[in-house]
């Protein structure tokens, strides 16, 4: 991994067109803006460990009656 | 092709009716065959099954979100679209996975992670959105409709 030191204030860059920089340091918090062209798809790291866990939990948790859940979601349009 | 299933036995399943998903979904990265199948055979239904190919225990329960988000906003970009074989203005699919707990009125789909579905190459694949509006856990029942209490199935 390639470690950097900036100062508030102070940006990186990746490839010509996507800029970070340290906007503000509080105790543990780093505030950072990005800057990056529209369709730079830019994530919090921990939202894939959410979507894994989520699709683990879905593939496992199936102790239900279908005809009852299908029945449940009728009611539920009629209202 | 033959297709060993858990919930539904062995089933027949032709080719045009598999679904690939060439990176898998999160955390099931080597599942990369799936068919789609109905909910409940007798009822109709907003849901359906997805059944893995590989994985005999392996299903998913899926909806489409617009049912419960009339105005789910799913915004691809043409590079996203050429990932399922998609043309700039060709229509798909989008569904939702949908996790169903012991208490099944709490049942809640994930709108952070759609699947979409290219309907005519049979291609499909798991996008995650970067905007914060949605969550992975979001009620499809209204609160007065989802009781607290586990009930008996």
């Amino acid at each position: 991994m390639l470690v950097l030191t900036r100062k508030i204030g102070e940006s990186i860059k990746i490839n010509e067109d996507v800029k970070i920089t340290v906007i503000d340091v509080k105790g543990k918090n780093i505030r950072l803006g990005i800057e990056a062209p529209r369709e730079t798809k830019i994530y919090r790291e921990e939202v894939f460990l959410r979507i894994k866990e989520e699709n683990q939990t879905a593939a496992t948790s199936h102790q239900f009656d279908p005809s009852k859940v299908s029945q449940l979601m009728k009611d539920k349009i009629k209202k | 092709m033959k297709i060993e299933t858990t919930r539904f036995g062995a089933l027949d399943v032709e080719e045009k009716n598999i679904i690939e998903f060439p990176d898998g979904l999160y955390g099931f990265e080597k599942e990369t065959r799936f068919t789609f199948l109905p909910f409940n055979p007798n009822v109709e239904s907003p849901m359906e099954w997805m059944q893995s190919a590989l994985s005999p225990h392996l299903a998913f329960v899926i909806t489409d979100p617009h049912l419960y988000v009339p105005d789910y906003k799913l915004k691809l970009l043409e590079e996203d679209k050429k990932k399922v074989d998609l043309q700039p203005d060709e229509p798909f699919l989008t569904r939702s996975i949908v996790t169903i707990p012991e208490n099944y009125t709490e049942m809640t789909a994930n709108l952070v992670a759609p699947l979409v579905i290219n309907p005519n190459k049979g291609i499909a694949k798991q996008f995650v959105l970067t905007s914060m509006e949605y969550d992975t856990r979001h009620y499809l029942l209204p609160e007065e409709m989802r009781t607290t209490t586990a009930i008996p199935h």
